[in-house]
Formats: C-alpha cells, sequence, structure tokens
C-alpha cells in the first residue's frame, strides 16, 4: 500500500466516525434534554431561553409529580395490563401459530390472510366500534379492557412471529415427542415451547412494548379508574399548564426503565426487527 | 391429514380465532353497519350518504393530502438517513456496535414521550430549536418560528417527530440488510478496480433493494396509521393543517360525537390502506415478474 492510499484511508474513516458522531448527538440530544429539563427547577424549565444543562440540579420535579398525578396508580395499571396481555397474547398466539404450522388447512389459510389483514388497519378505526363492544359488556374504565384489547391487537403479531420460528423446527421433534406417548398439547408445551424459548422472548418484548406504549386504546376505554401512564402524561398538556417540570418527570420515569432494559436486552430486539424484513 | 388432526388444529388456533372475531371481525361488522346509518341518533337508515358526505367533504381531501404528503415525507427521509447511518456503521469501525446500540434508544421511547419531548422543544416560547437557530444567526428573533401553531410548518414539525423516532427502525433493518450481502461480491468488485461509488451503486443498493421495499412498506403503514406525535403535538390543527385521517376520524368520534361519519371514514381509511398495501404486495411477490 502506498502512503497516499493509507492517508486517503485514514482520512474517510475519520469522516466516518465523525458523520456518526454528529448523528448520534442528533438522535440522543432530545432525550437528553428531556432527561435535563427534569432535573431543573421549576423556573428553569419554561424559561424563554433554555439552557442543556440545569444551573442547579434539583428533583423538585420528581417529587412534585406525586402531587399532580396519580403516579403509582397509573404506572400500576400500565404495567399490570401490559404484563397480562402480553402473557395471554404470546400463549394463545404461540398455540394457534403451531397449529397453522403444522397443520395447513384451507381454514388456516384464511385465518392466516385475517391476521396479515389485521396489520394494515389502523387502530382508530376498530377503537371507535371496540369502544361500543367494551360499554356493552359493562367494561368501559377496566383494566380487564384494556388487556382483552391489547391481546387481541397482539395476537395477529405473535402469531406471524412464531409462524416463522416453528416452521424452522423440524417435524422429526414432534414425531419423536408422540412415539413416546404425548398428546399433541403434550408435544406442544413439553417439547416445542422450550425449544423455542428465544423467539418466545423476543416475541413477548415486542407485545410488552406495544401494550406498555399504547395510547389511543387507553385514552378512549379509560376514564378514572383504570387509566394508564402515557394517557396521564397527555393530560399535563389540557388547560393551561405552565408547570410542566412534572410533566417531564414523569416522562423520565415512565421511559427510562424500559429504556435501561432494552439496551439490556437489545439481542432479540435487533433480531425482532429485522426479523421480518430480512431473510437470513 | 386425517379427521383427528383437522380437530386437533382447530382446537390450536380457536382461542386465539376467538379473541379476533370478537376484537376485529365483529368490530368491523359494526363498523360497516354504523357508516351506513346516520350520524345523531345511530337509528335511521341512511344508505350511503355518510360515503357521499365524506366523499364531497373538503375535510377529508385535505386530511388525505396530509396523510399522503405526512407518509411519503417522513418515510423517504427516514429511508435516507437510515441508509446514511446504515452505510456508516457498516464500515465495521471500532465502537459501531456501540453507535448502534445508542442508535436505538428512540425506538424503545413510546410516540406519547416523543411527542412531548417534540412539544417541549418545538414550543414557540421556550423551546431550545428556536433559541438554537437564533443563536446561529438564522432566525431574527427566538419567537420567529411558530413550529406548531402556524400552519405552515404544523405538518412539517410532526414530521420531524416521526423521523426522530422511527429512523433507527429503518437503519437497523438496512444494516441487517446490508451485512446479509455476500463478501465474495464486494471482493470480485475490487478486483475488476471498481471504485466506492460503483460498488454502492452496482452490489449494496441492488442487492439491498428487497430489504428496503419491505422496510419502506412497514414503516408506510405504520406512518399512515400513526396518531399519538400528532395529537400530542397539534391535535390537527391549526385550522386542520396537520390533520391527519387518523386525528379526523378521532375528532368526528370523540368531538363532534358523531358516530355514523366517524365509521364511513374508518371504512374509507381502511379500504385505501389496503389497497395501497395490495399493491404494493402484488408487485413484490408476483413471481411472474421481476422483484419490483
Amino acid at each position: 500500500m502506498t502512503a497516499l492510499m493509507k492517508q486517503k484511508r485514514t482520512v474517510s474513516s475519520m469522516l466516518v466516525l465523525l458523520l456518526t458522531g454528529l448523528f448520534v448527538l442528533a438522535f440522543l440530544f432530545p432525550y437528553i434534554y428531556l432527561v435535563m429539563t427534569s432535573l431543573k427547577p421549576g423556573t428553569e424549565v419554561v424559561s424563554t431561553t433554555p439552557t442543556l444543562f440545569p444551573t442547579v440540579f434539583t428533583m423538585d420535579s420528581f417529587r412534585k409529580m406525586f402531587d399532580v398525578l396519580p403516579m403509582v396508580k397509573y404506572f400500576g395499571n400500565s404495567f399490570f395490563t401490559a404484563i397480562a396481555s402480553t402473557s395471554v397474547s404470546v400463549f394463545l398466539g404461540s398455540l394457534a401459530a403451531y397449529g397453522l404450522s403444522r397443520f395447513s388447512s384451507k381454514l388456516g389459510n384464511m385465518f392466516l390472510l385475517l391476521t396479515l389483514t389485521v396489520r394494515m388497519v389502523p387502530l382508530i378505526s376498530v377503537a371507535v366500534p371496540m369502544y361500543g363492544i367494551i360499554n356493552k359488556l359493562g367494561l368501559y374504565d377496566t383494566k380487564l379492557a384494556l388487556v382483552l384489547i391489547y391481546t387481541s391487537i397482539n395476537i395477529p403479531f405473535v402469531i406471524w412471529m412464531m409462524i416463522g420460528f416453528f416452521d424452522g423446527l423440524p417435524k422429526e421433534l414432534d414425531e419423536s415427542a408422540r412415539v413416546d406417548g404425548c398428546s399433541r398439547l403434550g408435544a406442544f408445551l413439553k417439547i416445542i415451547l422450550p425449544v423455542s424459548l428465544p423467539g418466545l422472548a423476543t416475541t413477548a418484548i415486542f407485545s410488552y412494548m406495544m401494550s406498555w406504549n399504547d395510547f389511543l386504546m387507553g385514552l378512549m376505554m379509560t376514564s378514572t379508574n383504570a387509566k394508564t401512564m402515557p394517557v396521564g402524561l397527555s393530560e399535563f398538556l389540557g388547560a393551561y399548564n405552565l408547570d410542566l417540570g412534572p410533566m417531564t418527570a414523569a416522562a423520565v420515569c415512565f421511559s427510562f426503565p424500559v429504556l435501561i432494559f432494552s439496551i439490556m436486552i437489545q439481542k432479540y430486539i435487533v433480531s425482532g426487527m429485522t426479523m421480518g424484513a430480512v431473510k437470513e | 391429514m386425517t379427521k383427528s388432526d383437522r380437530r386437533t388444529a382447530l382446537l390450536f388456533f380457536s382461542p386465539a380465532a376467538g379473541f379476533m372475531i370478537l376484537f376485529f371481525v365483529y368490530p368491523m361488522f359494526l363498523l360497516v353497519r354504523d357508516s351506513l346509518f346516520d350520524s345523531k341518533t345511530g337509528t335511521e337508515f341512511v344508505g350511503a350518504d355518510n360515503y357521499v358526505n365524506a366523499l364531497t367533504s373538503e375535510r377529508f381531501y385535505k386530511s388525505l393530502y396530509n396523510t399522503v404528503i405526512f407518509v411519503v415525507g417522513a418515510v423517504s427521509i427516514e429511508l435516507i438517513i437510515g441508509l446514511i447511518l446504515a452505510l456508516l456503521l457498516s464500515t465495521g469501525f471500532k465502537g459501531s456496535n456501540f453507535a448502534r446500540t445508542l442508535f436505538l434508544s428512540p425506538l424503545m421511547i413510546a410516540p406519547l414521550v416523543a411527542g412531548l419531548i417534540w412539544k417541549f422543544m418545538l414550543n414557540d416560547q421556550f423551546g431550545i430549536l428556536n433559541s438554537f437557530l437564533f443563536k446561529l444567526g438564522l432566525i431574527d428573533s427566538p419567537q420567529s418560528i411558530l413550529w406548531l401553531s402556524d400552519e405552515r410548518y404544523a405538518l412539517l414539525s410532526c414530521m420531524i417527530a416521526d423521523i426522530w423516532l422511527t429512523t433507527p427502525f429503518m437503519m437497523l433493518v438496512l444494516l441487517a440488510g446490508i451485512q446479509g450481502i455476500s463478501g465474495s461480491l464486494y471482493e470480485a468488485a475490487n478486483i475488476d478496480g471498481a471504485s466506492r461509488m460503483q460498488r454502492f451503486w452496482y452490489i449494496t443498493l441492488p442487492s439491498l433493494k428487497p430489504v428496503i421495499v419491505v422496510a419502506v412498506l412497514i414503516r408506510m403503514i405504520d406512518a399512515a396509521r400513526s396518531f399519538d406525535i400528532i395529537w400530542v403535538l397539534t391535535q390537527g390543527g391549526p385550522n386542520f393543517a396537520s390533520s391527519l385521517l387518523s386525528t379526523m376520524i378521532y375528532n368526528t368520534m370523540a368531538r363532534y360525537n358523531q358516530a355514523g361519519y366517524a365509521s364511513a371514514l374508518s371504512i374509507l381509511f381502511i379500504i385505501i390502506l389496503i389497497s395501497i398495501c395490495g399493491i404494493f404486495m402484488l408487485r413484490l411477490w408476483n413471481p411472474n415478474k421481476k422483484a419490483v
């Protein structure tokens, strides 16, 4: 390699580093700004000459947010509905996916087409009649309503994720389990599910995120009792509310744990996001 | 397949099917029914009146137009930035894995929180973006761009928030696609003395095409359906400047309480989305044609 080429190479790799660095800064800035704002004293939050870092670090906003918002309750509601709907939808969805993967039938194919269509239907469209159904069942403003709705939103997603996974497992696995005297369901529960744990984990993480991050369904189906965090957060924007410090603090509390957790388990997240689009 | 096999299969997917019938098929049926009844009482059959009203309403076309602008604008910028980021990271420099992790962070943030963050940053009184532009000398005063309350900028502001939130998804998928391209192609190109630009145009881009199409399709569907960000930032205002079909349906339902009209709008929205996806997919999966 000539000296000139070497030089050219260093310059271009420096350029790559520089550009990446700039983009990283640009993408991280909004969130860092949120976190920094939550640590500012109230007057600084809405200062007309905003700065990135607070002049004094204070936990005031975090203390105040409990007065403005029943944080613990909303947090609990979000957590409960997300966990419950994830468990139910992952179990029922993978059961269905297994059935569809192992026995193909006309009915099954129609069902598969239905799950695909559901992916394209805007949530707001079904939310309108869903509201009526939930009301009729007497479930308005209950956690059960949200669990039922999140479960049915997540099931088609779980089916699509898990069908690919089950298709990749050799049929001999089921057959040997059956020879050993397992029923179909037994083979599924004892053999197939444990082998599919990585796929299940990825799917569960995404189901959880979908429920946890939902705003629209929470907005339409709850009022006080079952309200979730996103809906609670959105209410800061109602009326003339200039006390935005607690809002930023609550937003940090809502998003920070998830952010840290997702960085820890990013292997699953990356595989889940690229699963649909990139064939290995 | 034996009869008992068929029965087992049915057993396996009937619980899931039950859920979907109760919370998707049945609501769809209700939606169609409601769309044929009047908006005030919901008891009088009005035929296609709601559809006629929608298709002759200026607001519907305005929202449809905004939705198209929002989807096309946001997704194409996401594609361009996502591709640049994927290419940068694919050079595999020291620390590129760490950079990828950092880029992932917006993806894990709820759209609602993303909306709140941008509402804060774009505020015309204490927003940091205007103050930054002012310090750079690009604008005359920190209050001169009303990002959220000026009709010219409202939709753009929503797009900025969406781009921030979902470009990382684009980057991630494209990066996986680039890493899946066989290295031997590049080696062969190197032997032939191809320049960096040529390698990009003749190897990377064509090999990446199927991945790009799928990623764009996924993003288009999700962008068209998005509601949270727009709701937090502008609620579709001012004067419907950032009204998308999703916010228009919500407003029709929740503010004006016109269930029949909202249902008709919903049906139209579903038809439009599914037919666009259908066209996309037919082109993608038709074995007789070359893939897109």
